[in-house]
């Protein structure tokens, strides 16, 4: 029964396969595609939900083995990677309710966006969300779930950016994608110290392992995924990420930050329950960052004006509040607050637009007298406690700066000490500066001072010690050992001659002859 | 009669088969000498498949006494350092057979030159006789004199005077070293290698280094050393291409091939003269990279890079070491295909446009793919890339110096970044960039020269990628040769 596990995030990984490739080969295009593309991604999403159900039927029953391996994954010295999957327990609801969600908002989307030009990228990637969603949480190693955590963060990026050809979503995209990156930069540092320290990297195995590790390393381990937690799940003070994501198609919304996505964070803190419990201090920040979130929420939210702004901190103040309850030690009744307000939520944030209808003429309620009068707060509350723009004082601000730095340095020191030649070409914009280039090209076809010209230090240095060389070669080795051998023997040949021609003579002849009978008679 | 003596004798009945036939016949002689060429080059093969490999010493010797009252002999035979060298130049001359087809005037005397040059390259290669030895070292001069002198390119008559003479001058010099062990030798006792060097050993260091040094000259200028390459540049710059490639293939490892003889025969010798050894093995790599980098000619820039190449080889024989003494040996083959091709393609360009100047190429990818692919590979082989064969002999050379001289070996990395400077520039002027005018109707290699190309290409690549078989082939006779040199140093 536990093979199952595997194929549940496997089907709606072959259907995004199948629209994205479709739609690339120009198969599935326009609306006469949206009913293949619909019926693809629907009818993997209703696969995986149905497998979903049977497999926690089977665990209810008590069928189930806890784990389930498909093979190695990856092997190099003593690390070595399972493919392995959780079968039982909290991972199994999780998985069967997301499965759910997913195929309701699957269904609802298809309405939704018809005659949408994204239609088939929209389903593309809501496929491909849900296969990563389903890996996260049914996966039993850290790299299992961190690769499902990195394509929901992908996708969260491109559904955000769904209308890429404004500027907002675009923006809105990238910095949410960025506040995100944190999170997965404390994901990484938590899998390295997890395999540095238990040596393991198998959930189930680090949370057997928690008790017997020292509390300084289980409380660093603990930080660094409740960082992750913390970016996912928009707490403080990484909340305002999620108003900017509420940018994207309405379904899209619903499920990625209204039930599923948004939950990740909470989900790896109750599934490294025993870890936590084992870092005290860890469960102190979990509830003073849950508290504090859903105060903020509160304060914020009340000044909203748009529907999706307000669901967006009523979101965040909920799960504030599951935070809060896991940092007090209760365990099950954070996980139940996760799957109703999982359900609950996405039914609202689905409804949203439909909202608008039913408050006409139903006022808001005022606030209550005290909170009236106090202007600073209210102050603080449209600004939404001014977190963006410390955000960007703080850090983006310095980077941007440094970065800017480096480029100058790049461009101005190193390219020009390593001889880079790309200066030349990144000045071209217009296809008019490339024509008048390639022009120039052809002019200086002649041109022999260009050549054996280095750039830059290196490039320098072999251009002179080449000229050097090349001088030698010339002057020494070819003019004067080559050359001067050929004219040398030349000469002796002709000195040789005259010597020939002169002994011929008879003159020279005798007097040979008379020397050697001298040189005879003296002996 | 062994099979090293048919061998031999192949490329010589092809010579009395070219004489018989009438001058005219243009085909039949182009025929003929193809058929001969490629006979000798399966005979080659053959001594692959019989060759035993777990034996170092040599294999398949004949003797035939010559000249009783001197003792000098018809010695054949090879092992593991010979044997390389015999296929290479058996598949470098069907190579060159094959890239001749440009060849057009007085094609008899053409074709009877590169059998007698065959010949004269098999003989050094299979000589175990010093005096055979250099009975063949001189035989190959006539033809290549011939060769250079009547169908090279403008200058050809200064070149092949300048080869020769430079050649001779160096020959002069390994004769009196050679007359000067023969002295040690007992009465009557003949010139046989293995007993020259055995009387080697008789001798007071001091000879022994100065008969060192006479080898090095004879055998430096043929390889080349640094300061005796002057014959090089012109010589093959002004040689027909087939020629380029018999030169730089074969020609060069002669030298090389000799010298390796001579370390083994004189050890102590050499050890003295090590330090000077690798330092001319430094700045000729470094040096002829450099001026390869230089040329805007593609044959001079082809032409430098041997002698850079040639001088991993030189560093290779002086660690005096296993590991450096392979590289050597895989460098000689790796040297042979890589520069081979390199003058085959460049012979084939030069043949379609008549201009070597890089300048006035561009863009070539576009009329000649698969001339582009063939030359890339080429020359990413010439900068000893993984997965070419050079790389393997670098690698090999340079554990070997890093054993013995540890970070000297810096100028090996120096050397390796110039020829990636050279053959980088060189693949982007010839295949990118704008198109020209000039250079839109070139025909692509054809099947003779496709197949020519492919020979040596697939070798670089095949051999780069596992070169086990390659290494196995020398590597008895290499432990051997350790093993004396290290009996001896100590």
């Amino acid at each position: 029964m536990e093979f199952l596990i595997a194929l549940i995030p496997l089907f709606p990984l072959l259907a995004a396969f199948f629209i994205g490739i479709g739609n690339l080969l120009g198969k599935i295009n326009g609306e006469a595609g949206e009913s293949m593309t619909s019926n693809a991604a629907i009818g993997a999403i209703t696969m995986s939900c149905i497998l979903a159900l049977l497999l926690l039927g089977a665990d209810l029953f008590g069928k189930n083995a806890t784990t389930y391996t498909l093979g190695q994954w990856l092997s190099s010295d003593s690390l070595e990677i399972q493919a392995v999957f959780i079968t039982s327990g909290f991972n199994t609801v999780i998985t069967a309710l997301f499965a759910i969600l997913l195929f309701i908002v699957t269904r609802f989307s298809v309405n939704y966006m018809h005659r949408e030009a994204g239609f088939h990228r929209y389903f593309f990637i809501l496929s491909l969300f849900s296969a990563a969603m389903l890996l996260l949480v049914s996966a039993g190693s850290a790299v299992g779930t961190f690769i499902g955590w990195e394509i929901a963060g992908l996708s969260s990026y491109l559904l955000i950016g769904y209308a890429y050809d404004r500027q907002v979503p675009t923006g809105n995209a990238t910095r949410v994608y960025v506040t995100n990156r944190i999170g997965d930069a404390g994901f990484v540092l938590g899998i390295g110290l997890s395999y540095f320290y238990a040596g393991t990297i198998n959930w189930l195995e680090l949370n057997a392992m928690a008790e017997h590790l020292t509390m300084p390393t289980v409380t660093v381990i603990a930080l660094c995924f409740a960082v992750a937690a913390f970016v996912k799940s928009a707490q403080l003070p990484f909340s305002p990420w999620l108003a900017r994501a509420m940018e994207g198609p309405t379904p899209s919304s619903a499920i990625f930050y209204g039930s599923v996505m948004i939950h990740a964070g909470v989900f790896l803190v109750i599934m490294l329950q025993p870890l936590f419990e084992q870092a005290p201090f860890i469960m102190v920040l979990l509830a003073i960052a849950g508290f504090v979130t859903a105060v903020y929420s509160f304060i914020v939210g009340l000044t909203q004006t748009d529907v999706k702004s307000s669901y967006s901190f009523a979101i965040s103040g909920q799960l504030g509040l599951i935070f809060l309850e896991c940092g007090l030690g209760l365990w099950e009744l954070a996980a139940w607050h996760l799957c109703a307000h999982a359900i609950v939520r996405c039914y609202q944030v689905l409804t949203a637009p439909a909202l608008m209808h039913n408050v006409i003429g139903n006022p808001i309620k005022p606030v209550g007298h005290m909170l009236r009068n106090s202007r600073w707060l209210y102050i603080a509350s449209i600004q939404r406690f001014w977190l963006d723009p410390i955000a960007d004082r703080t850090l983006a601000r310095p980077i941007l700066g440094i970065g800017q730095d480096l480029d100058y340095i790049d461009s101005y020191v190193v390219d020009r000490a390593m001889g880079d030649p790309i200066l030349f070409s990144r000045s071209i914009s217009t296809l008019n500066q490339l024509e008048q280039k390639i022009m120039a090209v052809e002019q200086r076809d002649y041109d022999h001072h260009q050549f054996g010209r280095g750039n830059g230090i290196a490039g320098k240095m072999m251009e002179w010690v080449g000229n050097i060389f090349g001088w030698f070669e010339e002057r020494l080795v070819i003019q004067a050992i080559g050359m001067n051998i050929v004219d040398l023997g030349r000469r002796i040949g002709q000195a040789a001659n005259t010597f020939e021609e002169l002994m011929l003579k008879p003159r020279y002849l005798a007097l040979f002859v008379f020397i050697v009978l001298l040189i005879a008679a003296t002996r | 009669m062994g099979i090293l003596s048919i061998l031999l004798f192949t490329p010589a009945v092809g010579i009395c088969a070219l004489a018989l036939i009438s001058r005219h016949k243009t085909s039949q002689l182009r025929s003929v000498a193809n058929v001969f060429a490629t006979i000798a080059f399966f005979l080659s093969c053959w001594l692959i498949v019989i060759y035993n490999q777990e034996d170092g010493a040599l294999q398949l010797a004949e003797q035939f006494l010559l000249n009783p009252k001197l003792g000098t002999s018809f010695a054949l035979g090879i092992d593991g350092l010979s044997l390389p060298m015999v296929v290479m130049a058996t598949l470098l001359t069907s190579v060159a057979l094959l890239a001749s087809l440009s060849i057009t005037a007085s094609v008899k005397s053409y074709y009877i030159s590169i059998l007698m040059l065959e010949l004269g390259m098999l003989g050094v290669f299979m000589a175990q006789d010093w005096s055979l030895y250099y009975i063949f070292w001189e035989l190959t001069l006539a033809p290549l004199f011939l060769l250079i002198g009547r169908w090279g390119g403008v200058r050809r008559h200064m070149a092949s005077l300048n080869f020769v003479l430079y050649t001779m001058g160096g020959s002069i010099f390994m004769l009196i070293s050679l007359l000067a062990i023969s002295q040690y030798m007992p009465e009557h006792g003949g010139t046989l290698m293995s007993s020259m060097s055995v009387a080697a050993q008789s001798m007071p260091k001091n000879e022994q280094i100065l008969v060192m040094i006479g080898f090095l000259i004879g055998f430096g200028v043929k390889m080349p050393i640094f300061p005796l390459h002057g014959w090089l540049p012109l010589a093959h710059v002004e040689a027909p291409s087939p020629i380029s490639i018999l030169m730089s293939g074969i020609l060069l490892k002669m030298g090389a091939y000799g010298l390796i003889r001579a370390v083994v025969m004189l050890p102590e010798a050499t050890q003295a003269l090590q330090v000077f050894l690798v330092v001319l093995a430094l700045i000729g790599m470094i040096y002829g990279g450099l001026l390869a980098w230089r040329q805007t000619d593609l044959k001079a820039m082809v032409a430098y890079s041997s002698v850079s190449h040639m001088g991993v080889v030189l560093l290779g024989i002086a660690t005096l070491d296993e590991a450096g003494m392979t590289g050597a040996v895989m460098q000689m083959v790796a040297h042979g295909l890589v520069a081979g091709a390199m003058f085959l393609l460049v012979g084939l360009l030069y043949e379609r446009t008549h201009t070597r100047n890089i300048m006035d190429y561009s863009s070539l990818v576009q009329v000649m793919p698969r001339f582009a692919l063939f030359m890339t590979i080429t020359f990413l082989a010439a900068m000893s890339l993984p997965g070419s064969v050079g790389f393997i002999a670098e690698l090999h050379t340079y554990v070997g110096g890093f054993q013995q001289w540890g970070n000297l070996m810096v100028f090996l990395g120096v050397s390796i970044i110039i020829s990636s400077a050279y053959a980088m520039r060189t693949i982007g002027m010839l295949f990118t960039g704008p198109v020209k005018s000039h250079m839109r109707e070139i025909e692509d290699l054809r099947i003779p020269e496709l197949l020519a190309s492919s020979v040596l290409v697939l070798g670089i690549v095949l051999f780069g990628l596992w070169p086990s078989p390659l290494i196995d082939l020398s590597a008895s006779t290499m432990n051997l040769m350790n093993d004396i040199i290290s009996q001896r140093i100590k």
